[in-house]
């Protein structure tokens, strides 16, 4: 799908407010991947001061909407759902993309944006709960990508490390729904350890417990993804806890300094791409 | 008629709460249960019909994936259930929230008499499970009944009907806003009331008060406002500014020092004045980076042409003492909005912790209010929730473990910020009020909570101390307030902003006030929790996430509807003036009618008496210690000690990635599992500048002497700064002091005066060695009477003291953080070196502590040799001539050596012998010898020649190499010490807390 303008750049929503804080970086992540990012307060969107319109990629960011205080996600996706559901499910049919990244993500499927099955964006059948290990986590994870998925935001990614920092990241769902979430593809990306085998559920490589290791999910169109991890965390190479072991091998010629990318922002390059 | 909905996961679910509990339950108390189930209770206190409690079920509360819920009570089975819920006006976040979306999904509002309140339950299976096992997991685990309310049930007790009943903690005061005056016929009547009223007026001001009251000019003054004798509106406002909290009376205060080694007395007529404030300014003028110091809420250094960082630091002591989660999540929570009320307001960026608890397996006979084990639990929770869910990282903190805290915990917090230099076309770091500006309060209301809050840390814990002052910070209308003030300062809508800590309104308005020349404050137009607060109440009021904003009349408008945007409370609640006065209305009426300059002029100064007894003179002496033989048992028993094993489990609790700036994480090497020195953010992401932060916490030297406590401390945060690539060209300082009571008294305080000298030494060291390393005081704090009264066995009781405690922060501003680099050993065949000389310093150190040993040679600093080290390293690192980068600190080189090679997973190879020293050491004392200045550093053999030129004018040594082998190797005098594998190693050091999540 190629945009009107090739030469207008890609504008990006970031939806801020009420906890939410993941913004600057956000923001940031777009404009690196070639975008023009507008952080836009949840009210003002509501209110209709800015419209969605205006905009390719709408992007639910990461923090503690209304303190996470009942559920995480749950309270952001009835304000939204009741003030501008109808806009929001305007914007996806006109073949936008949405990108829900931790407490984004747990928005997304209390919208029922995701999974989104048969065109269906009402209906709650996941959930991301709270982390088996009982507690906030702040550490890094491989994952896998499926690259059978029509997630447009992995399109030429195999694996990928990024941040996971939550306390409700655990992803279940009935065994159907999980099934057929698998065979359509739509898990996106899924925990793994280092080698890039898969995790099978064992804990830090896993971190919340999530069943089949599911990290993320993409509705069956690959338009709207979730996941856990941060992709805007990783916006700089150094970003990575591996980075100055990885240049002082550069340094001394051990590995070529290809290494050494910010891959987070292949998510955001990836939904640029897209309209151009 | 309310409403009370149960919801709980489903039963195949697995619940994490409930099973950390079990946990706990067995590993604390060795209480074995078969499972716990967590019930949430939301009780509605609206009238609600059918439909809409059915929308509020299912659409908010009921998640279909995960839970069941009723608003009859869920059928789980249990032996016994706690029910725990908050005690009337503890604040309910989680009920907040609630009311916030209901009123979204239903499109209704709440009145003031409505409500909404969240409790739990626990559902408790174990057969062999008695109510006294249930009261302990009740009591010891689940609630402090200081804020909440306990209910248990027995299977028997319980009827399914009713369940829990419907329990409405609401605030009812059936009270009259009065305005009460005070009899000032004598000092004694004064006093009296000061006692009576908690008011802590210090007895010297006392005729300092009554002396202006009784003016005769100022009484006509009054009169015409209809004032005669003090309200208690004024006396109050008095007291709290007059308290130690807010002014600092110690570190002002008048000291007769006399040294017993000399016979020498001198009198230091302001401790802040002569060993802050003067080394500061003399620093400022060296360093332009400088920009604002000494008189903010905060600190402000240039991070580049366009940007500064601001840096503050706080403690929360006694609060957390009391109660460890709402104390903590308080503590950091307030401390964040220091940066926020610095200049014209900055954004956080990032903040610390630095946690000091008893013993963590403490099991003798004291009883402390809450176990160290229990305390330290609600600590870390307290501060994780409140930094984490503020959006701000915490890339770094430290806990240090001693028997001292036991009487008062210590929690300090620390904040990070950042503003650009111009806001408006105006300096953003500064501002002022001028007369017609309109004072406007923001974000939460006001409470009882809170009150007396800084008289009452300015005293001693004992078990009477009132706990109205705990509260619980609330991150989430914090955060909403952040987000708003910076776009409104950005809009050069914000003249002047300051938080509401201690002290409240009466001192954020009452100080912003002294700018402008005076204020009219109309309290009752300050939007209260709930009705029947009196007048002096609504001024002292500490109810947190609150900030007084300074805006001119023509921009209040705007600065209303922003604030109305970002779903946050605003209001107007008086007028800045140049009347001379702090003037008080409620609906009309005079109730404080204060001159201005009335709190500058006339107050004595506190005074103490402080001596020092040298160490010698104590009777303090170098133990008689033979040589040990089983170096690797050694090695492997210090690095499971408390204060040197691993503390992963702290650490993974806090975001330290959010705003996507990490550059140093406060976990390296192969496995991401050893504290690095240092951490670095890359605070503004289109610049590859840095902003690199340590801290350090050394008060096992205060055993010795404070002095060398407070040197060596300062010492080791510049260092870790110099270990990641920190310019020793710019590091500022945040000193932040927690002391035991110095006022001497024959019974209740007989070595205050040794405190006092303590004290005095510690400054002393603090100002010598910032001078020496250029270090401007950027900001700090103090914090007195760290002291407790703990029951023993028989109903006596102990007071405990802490060590002599000062932390020490430091930033520096990295040119390119593509310089930096970590601790962990990363090639083998790496040369490794030394830098620094080790020296027979092993007083108060983590060796001696090992066989109960003080010892006397304790670390002294000589920061003139030093500086120039730190400046060849810095050097060196630049040049990327080292591969890794360690400071030796608690333990010595045999524990640092170990931590490089567990991070890197790499093998070493060390010759002790070529370890510079000045003089023939024992192996045992070159390996746990504390020596400050000292450095661990790699080098790529083909970069020898290039490192050692650095460094040839100071003393260094390649002690060894970095192998592959994975073997901890030490030979000294041609024989094997130490052969041991890294990884056993490791695990040794993981091993003490390594079942904590």
């Amino acid at each position: 799908m190629a945009s009107d303008n090739t030469n207008c750049k890609v504008n990006a929503l970031v939806l801020t407010g009420y906890g939410l804080n993941c913004d600057v970086e956000t923001a940031h992540a777009c404009e690196l991947a070639g975008a023009r990012a507008v952080c836009v307060h949840i009210n003002d969107l509501i209110a209709g001061t800015v419209h969605l319109e205006d905009f390719r990629l709408m992007i639910f960011i990461g923090g503690f909407s209304w303190g996470d205080d009942h559920g995480a996600g749950v309270v952001q996706a009835v304000r939204m759902k009741k003030n501008a559901g109808d806009r929001i499910l305007r914007f996806i049919d006109k073949g936008n993309l949405v990108l829900g990244i931790c407490n984004g993500f747990q928005t997304l499927v209390n919208l029922g944006l995701l999974p989104g099955f048969e065109g269906n964006y009402q209906d709650r059948s996941v959930a991301l709960t709270h982390n088996d290990c009982g507690n906030f986590r702040d550490d890094w994870v491989n994952l896998q990508i499926n690259t059978a998925t029509p997630c447009i935001f992995t399109k030429g990614l195999e694996y990928i490390e990024l941040p996971v920092r939550h306390g409700e990241g655990k992803f279940i769902a009935d065994d159907s729904v999980i099934e057929r979430l698998m065979s359509q593809n739509q898990v996106v990306c899924r925990y793994a350890s280092s080698d890039g085998s898969s995790a099978k559920g064992r804990f830090p490589q896993n971190p919340n417990g999530s069943i089949n290791d599911i990290a993320g999910i993409c509705d069956p169109t690959g338009r709207i993804f979730g996941l856990m991890p941060h992709p805007e965390a990783f916006n700089h190479p150094s970003n990575h806890p591996d980075w100055p072991r990885l240049k002082h091998m550069t340094l001394r010629g051990l590995i070529s300094p290809d290494a050494f990318y910010a891959s987070g922002l292949r998510i955001f390059k990836n939904a640029v791409q897209y309209f151009q | 008629m309310a409403h009370r909905l149960e919801t709980a996961f489903k039963p195949e679910l697995f619940d994490a709460e409930g099973s950390g509990i079990k946990n706990k339950a067995l590993s604390y108390f060795n209480i074995c249960t078969e499972s716990v189930r967590t019930v949430n209770i939301v009780t509605i206190d609206k009238d609600l019909g059918p439909d809409q409690l059915e929308a509020v079920r299912t659409e908010i509360f009921t998640n279909p994936v995960t839970r069941v819920s009723s608003f009859m009570p869920l059928d789980i089975s249990f032996d016994w259930c706690i029910w725990v819920g908050y005690r009337p006006g503890v604040k309910d976040n989680p009920g907040h929230t609630a009311i916030e979306a209901i009123e979204d999904v239903l499109g209704v509002s709440f009145s003031e008499d409505e409500g909404v309140y969240t409790s739990r339950r626990y559902c408790i299976k174990g057969a062999d499970l008695n109510r006294k096992d249930a009261e302990t997991i009740a009591g010891e685990l689940l609630a402090n009944d200081i804020i909440q309310q306990v209910k248990i049930f027995s299977a028997d007790d319980w009827d399914p009907k009713t369940g829990i009943g419907v329990i409405i903690p609401r605030v009812y005061l059936d009270h009259t806003p009065t305005v009460t005056t005070i009899p000032i016929e004598s000092d004694q009547a004064l006093k009296q009331v000061s006692d009576a009223r908690n008011l802590a007026l210090n007895p010297n001001d006392i005729p300092v008060i009554r002396k202006y009251f009784l003016d005769p000019e100022v009484r006509a003054k009054r009169k015409s406002v209809g004032l005669d004798e003090p309200t208690d509106v004024e006396l109050e406002y008095i007291s709290q500014a007059r308290s130690d909290h807010c002014n600092h009376n110690t570190f002002r205060g008048r000291f007769y020092y006399k040294d017993w080694t000399t016979g020498k007395s001198e009198t230091i007529d302001s401790l802040f004045k002569t060993f802050i404030e003067t080394p500061t300014l003399k620093l400022q003028e060296k360093k332009d980076w400088v920009v604002s110091v000494l008189w903010d809420n905060a600190g402000v250094g240039r991070f580049d042409e366009s940007h500064y960082y601001v840096i503050t630091g706080e403690t929360h002591n006694s609060p957390s003492n009391m109660e460890a989660y709402g104390g903590a999540i308080t503590g950091i929570v307030g401390v964040y909005r220091d940066p926020l009320g610095t200049g014209k307001g900055s954004r956080l960026i990032m903040g610390s912790y630095g946690f000091c608890v008893g013993d963590r397996d403490y099991n003798g006979e004291l009883k402390p209010r809450l176990h160290p084990r229990r305390l330290l639990d609600g600590i870390i929770e307290g501060v994780r929730d409140g930094g984490n869910k503020s959006g701000i990282p915490t890339p770094f903190g430290q806990v240090t473990f001693h028997p001292g805290y036991m009487g008062k915990c210590l929690v300090f917090v620390t904040a990070l910020g950042m503003m650009p230099s111009e806001v408006a076309g105006t300096p953003a770091e500064q501002k002022t009020t001028s007369p017609g500006d309109l004072v406007l309060m923001c974000g939460g209301r006001v409470g009882k909570d809170g009150i007396h809050g800084v008289t009452a840390s300015s005293e001693i814990f004992t078990e009477h101390t009132p706990a109205g002052h705990v509260q619980i910070g609330d991150p989430y209308t914090q955060k909403k307030m952040h987000d708003f003030l910076l776009e409104a300062r950005d809009r050069g809508l914000i003249q002047f902003v300051t938080d509401n800590g201690g002290g409240g309104l009466s001192s954020s308005v009452g100080e912003s006030a002294r700018l402008s020349g005076g204020c009219v404050v109309w309290l009752d137009r300050v939007p209260l929790k709930y009705a029947g607060l009196d007048q002096w109440e609504i001024w002292v009021s500490e109810s947190q996430e609150r900030m007084t904003v300074a805006v001119r009349p023509e921009d209040v408008d705007q600065f209303l509807a922003l604030s109305e945007k970002h779903a946050v409370e605003s209001t107007v609640i008086g007028k800045y003036t140049d009347s001379g006065n702090l003037h008080i209305t409620y609906q009309g009426d005079t109730c404080a009618y204060v001159s201005m300059d009335f709190l500058t002029r006339g107050f004595p100064k506190w005074e103490f008496e402080a001596e020092w007894m040298p160490p010698e003179m104590r009777g303090l002496y170098e133990p008689v210690l033979g040589e040990p033989t089983d170096y690797a048992g050694l090695l492997k028993d210090i690095l499971a000690r408390p204060n040197i094993c691993s503390r992963e489990w702290i650490i993974r609790q806090y975001d330290h990635e959010v705003q996507g700036s990490s550059v140093i994480k406060p976990l390296v090497g192969k496995d991401r599992d050893v504290n690095s020195d240092a951490c670095v953010i890359r605070p503004v992401l289109t610049s590859e500048r840095g902003l690199a932060f340590s801290q350090a916490l050394l008060p096992f030297y205060s055993a010795i002497d404070a002095f060398h406590m407070t040197a060596c401390t300062i010492d080791e945060a510049v260092r870790r700064l110099v270990a990641v690539g920190g310019d020793p060209d710019h590091i500022g300082g945040v000193d932040n002091f927690c002391w035991p009571n110095i006022q001497f008294d024959p019974k209740g305080n007989p070595d205050g005066k040794f405190k006092a000298a303590q004290l005095v030494r510690s400054c002393k060291a603090l100002s010598e060695t910032c001078l020496a390393y250029d270090v401007p005081l950027l900001s700090g704090k103090d914090s007195m009477y760290v002291d407790g009264h703990l029951p023993g066995g028989y109903g006596e009781t102990h007071k405990l003291s802490a060590l002599e405690t000062m932390q020490f922060s430091a930033t520096s501003v990295i040119e390119d953080i593509n310089c930096c680099v970590t601790m962990d050993l990363k090639f083998p065949g790496d040369l490794l070196y030394v830098i620094g000389e080790t020296k027979d310093e092993l007083g108060a150190s983590e060796y001696y502590d090992r066989f109960g040993y003080t010892g006397l040679n304790v670390p002294c600093l000589k920061p003139d040799h030093l500086l120039p080290v730190y400046k060849a390293v810095h050097k060196a690192v630049c040049r990327r001539f080292a591969s890794a980068v360690h400071g030796v600190y608690r333990g010595g080189l045999g524990v640092h050596l170990a931590l490089c090679a567990i991070a890197g997973n790499l093998g070493l190879n060390v010759d002790l012998d070529l370890i510079p020293v000045s003089r023939h050491l024992r192996p045992d004392h070159l390996l746990f010898s504390e020596s400050p200045g000292r450095f661990i550093v790699t080098v790529d053999p083909k970069d020898r020649t290039g490192f050692e030129a650095f460094l040839q004018d100071h003393p260094f040594a390649c002690i060894g190499k970095v192998t592959e082998d994975g073997v901890f190797g030490l030979r000294n005098d041609g024989r094997n010490l130490v052969s041991i594998s890294v990884e056993e190693l490791k695990s040794t050091w993981k091993r003490p807390f390594e079942n904590l999540v």
